[in-house]
């Protein structure tokens, strides 16, 4: 009986096997691609709660008035022109003539102004575009190809946020609450891809629109599958069933000496993110003087830990101004690793061991503190932390380190109660506008200006940017602005990340801008695919 | 036919109430505890944070939206009320109705599940019933030593082991998914044997590591079951080893197997995160864990709801299978 029972599993077994060989996938059409992404996208809807994945599946499926290319220029797409008024407030936009939704709807002015107060609606939650579109006082559209923007306050930046996607007025009811309407489910746009189908948990299907105004696509059809363990999609890459995929510094080390990922391309591309050391600037921490915080960076050594941890895929940091982009000062360099440099710092602010214990004090205090981080979602934090922890202690600091999930991360650290924070900020723009970075009414849990950062000087930078047109006078100003930022350093900017893309070498034309590999104009539209596939 | 006693019905009655009050304090405790978390629910995720800013006005709309600044106990009665109505609200992460999320899941989880417990369960009653037969042979220390060697093995290590090995070594497995990419244009035939080719290496990874209790306990009962005068007796009237373990043994084991099943009903239900994180299966388990990150309490609650009534229930069958089957358990 039990050599019966083993036997006929093991047919069972054997019959399966033999089955999927016969029905394996069939090689993808020539010019299919498949990526991947981590997660579901939160909603399909090109406008609205939005995280990454939805967005980049929304700019393939509609466009936008305007676009940033992969330079960071801003290029006209479903805009042909504009025009500024004298006084910076009133915007004219003269759109494109011709294009049509996938459904064969001509597009028009009243497609933006439905797309505008879809998205300044609470119900939306685009936050980002809520925020972008506050000082907008009116929008009106006087004929069928004109649209006018009036603006509070003249704002050299009004261009930013008009690349945001159009929706189609004619599917979507004003009243209609947009997440959970009929059209995020199956959402049609005039974009170069129309949308074919999602399964949650599983896939997302894009087909080329053949009568897109610009021009058909490359590609016949994207599909993105959802794979939300990076080592499984790595495989499913080795094995052929994806042909692109964004690496972690830790699979792209492997994919270099690895002999079954020799025959894929790769490349890293800049982002413009920065891995940043917030300093509570807190009277009551150790924090409070810039010498401190600057001792703090220059006892770290940078490059030796981009070269033996994180395989070359990181530059260290000077400000927030991203070297990729045109407003970064070329007269700052990074902090250089200087142990003796930092040591004379903190003399020279207070800090000596009075008491012999090899711990430094000031006041009768010791130099302890708390690296607060976000758990999770980067493996190369931890080490990051502890790298710190020892260049530290090595001028006598001791520094606790504490993890939270990400959350309860942002709920400690929005409340200002920390010493220090280490985390990631993404730009989701090349706009030099800091403000609610680094400005005095940002602190407070209000703007991003948790640390805490009070300077009249800055201040007043910010806001005077915030006004200029003239790009000379401008430019000059933000450099200003970073020059009294380095030397206030309220923010340790550690290292700026590049992002790794391994793909198969029949994939050509991936053009990266330091927004993302999708995210930007052409992006996936000039991809090819060359030879047959498999 | 004989009518049950009116004993036995008031104990039925009894236990059933101390379930669904159970079940409410459990409820409740969870909505409370996934309240009082730190974190808001309306953050945002890690992988999209830029500075912007809007009006507190905008800001208290949208947190409207989502009754989250009344009274906790009015939250709780609010979604208690919504219970009763049939309605399980919608999520906080995307504001899709609950019962769709949930309903695109279950299924997928409840086949892998059940398919996971054929798979222990037809591997484990033959092992734990050879090893029952010659106690403390060569064969029942095998069959003990290796079982439990599988039990050691980590699920998320074994997982890509199977993988590397039947999926990218071999290609005779998928490596991930449900289904394969173009399972809608395949014949039913063809769609089903993709179906299954998808299940065998998480139906493995999830069962692999429940044989050794399984097997254990079937050995376990059988021998407890097979060891008495009974046993003696059976022999004595000349029947084999054999018979009288599967005869007398399985039918001693009931009582106690009876305990177990009542473990059955919420293991088909529960996800396995490791697994659906693994093979990128869209199962419970991924959404409750991913669920807990976001805050989002109506996915919590509902799968709470969902896990917990199926573990009262099975415990209550168990119960209730007790009282009919061995009568001293119905007068204590």
């Amino acid at each position: 009986m039990k050599i019966r029972l083993l036997s006929s599993l093991a047919l069972l077994m054997a019959a399966l096997v033999l089955m999927v060989a016969c029905g394996s996938p069939t090689p993808a059409p020539s010019a299919e691609i498949r990526a991947v992404l981590p997660t579901d996208p939160l909603t399909l809807s090109p406008v609205g709660k939005n995280d990454r994945n939805s967005e980049l599946i929304g700019m393939q499926i509609t466009d936008s008035l305007v676009q940033y290319d992969h330079e960071l220029r801003i290029v006209p797409r479903l805009a042909t022109s504009w025009e500024l008024s004298s006084d910076g407030r009133t915007v004219t936009f003269h759109l494109r003539d011709g294009v049509r939704w996938h459904d064969g709807e001509p597009f028009s002015s009243e497609d933006v102004l439905l797309t505008i107060s879809k998205a300044r609606e609470p119900a939306t939650e685009a936050r980002s575009y809520m925020s972008q579109f506050e000082r907008l006082v009116a929008l009106t559209a006087p004929d069928r190809l004109t649209v006018v923007a009036e603006y509070e306050k003249p704002n050299p930046d009004f261009l930013e946020s008009w690349t945001i996607p159009i929706l189609p007025a004619h599917l979507i009811a004003p009243e209609e609450d947009l997440l959970t309407s009929e059209f995020a489910a199956h959402p049609i746009g005039c974009g170069p891809f129309r949308f074919v189908s999602y399964s949650p948990g599983q896939s997302v299907v894009l087909e080329a629109n053949d009568d897109y105004w610009d021009g058909r696509p490359g590609l016949d059809r994207i599909e993105f599958r959802i794979i939300p363990d990076e080592r499984t999609s790595y495989q499913a890459l080795l094995t052929g069933e994806v042909d692109l995929l964004s690496v972690s510094p830790p699979i792209w080390r492997e994919s270099r000496t690895s002999e079954s990922a020799a025959h894929l391309d790769r490349f890293t591309f800049s982002r413009l993110n920065v891995w940043y050391l917030a300093w509570n600037q807190d009277p009551a921490g150790p924090f409070t003087d810039p010498e401190t915080r600057k001792a703090m960076m220059l006892a770290l050594d940078r490059n030796t830990f981009i070269d033996t941890v994180l395989y070359g895929l990181a530059r260290p940091g000077t400000t927030t101004y991203h070297p990729d982009t045109h407003w970064a000062d070329p007269s700052l360099s990074p902090r250089p690793y200087d142990p003796d440099r930092a040591a004379a710092l903190l003399a020279e602010a207070g800090w000596a061991d009075s008491n012999g214990d090899g711990i430094l004090d000031r006041n009768g205090r010791p130099f302890r503190f708390t690296l607060l981080y976000p758990r999770g979602s980067q493996e190369i934090a931890p080490r990051m932390a502890a790298w710190m922890q020892q260049s530290w202690s090595d001028l006598g600091i001791v520094m606790e380190i504490e993890s939270l999930e990400w959350r309860a991360f942002l709920e400690r650290r929005n409340a200002g109660n920390f010493h220090a924070v280490m985390a990631t900020l993404s730009f989701s723009s090349p706009s030099p506008d800091q403000f609610e970075l680094y400005h005095s009414t940002a602190r407070g849990g209000v703007g991003f200006n948790f640390f805490g950062l009070n300077d009249p000087e800055v201040d007043r930078l910010l806001e005077q940017g915030r006004e200029q047109f003239d790009p000379e006078k401008r430019l000059a100003t933000y450099h200003r602005l970073q020059q009294r930022l380095y030397e206030l350093e309220p923010l340790g900017c550690v290292f700026h990340f590049a992002s790794p893309v391994l793909h198969k070498p029949d994939l050509t034309g991936l053009e990266p801008s330091p927004l993302d590999l999708w995210r930007h104009w052409p992006g996936p539209r000039s991809w090819r695919r060359a030879g047959d596939g498999d | 036919m004989r009518r049950p006693s009116p004993s036995l019905l008031r104990q039925v009655v009894r236990r059933t109430g101390q379930a669904a009050a159970t079940l409410l304090l459990v409820l409740a405790t969870v909505f409370l505890l996934a309240h009082l978390a730190p974190g808001d629910p309306l953050s945002g995720a890690s992988d999209a944070e830029s500075f912007h800013r809007i009006s507190p006005e905008r800001e208290q709309a949208i947190r409207d939206l989502y009754h989250l600044d009344e009274p906790l106990h009015r939250q709780l009665l609010l979604w208690f009320g919504d219970l009763a109505r049939g309605d399980l609200g919608r999520s906080f992460h995307d504001r899709t109705l609950v019962r769709d999320k949930i309903l695109q899941r279950l299924p997928i989880t409840f086949g892998l599940n059940l398919f996971a417990l054929v798979f222990m369960i037809g591997l484990a009653v033959p092992l734990g019933a050879l090893a029952a037969w010659r106690p403390g042979s060569a064969l029942d220390r095998w069959a003990g030593a290796s079982t439990y060697g599988l039990y050691a093995i980590p699920v998320f290590w074994a997982g890509l082991l199977l993988q590397i090995l039947f999926a990218v070594r071999l290609g005779w497995l998928p490596l991930y998914g449900i289904a394969g990419p173009d399972a809608q244009e395949l014949s039913w035939w063809l769609r089903m044997a993709d179906r299954a080719a998808h299940l065998v290496l998480p139906v493995v990874c999830l069962g692999y590591g429940g044989l050794a209790y399984l097997s254990r306990f079937v050995r376990a009962n059988l021998l407890e079951g097979a060891q008495a005068e009974v046993k003696r007796a059976a022999r004595a009237r000349g029947m084999s080893e054999w018979s009288v373990v599967v005869r007398h043994g399985f039918r001693q084991a009931a009582v106690p197997m009876l305990t177990l099943a009542g473990f059955i009903l919420p293991a088909l239900v529960g996800g396995s995160v490791i697994v659906e994180e693994i093979f990128a299966i869209p199962g419970l388990g991924r959404l409750f864990v991913n669920a807990v990150f976001q805050r989002d309490i109506p996915v919590i609650m509902a799968l709470t709801l969902l896990s917990g009534t199926a573990t009262l229930a099975g415990i209550l069958l168990a119960d209730l299978g007790y009282l009919v089957l061995d009568p001293r358990v119905r007068r204590g």
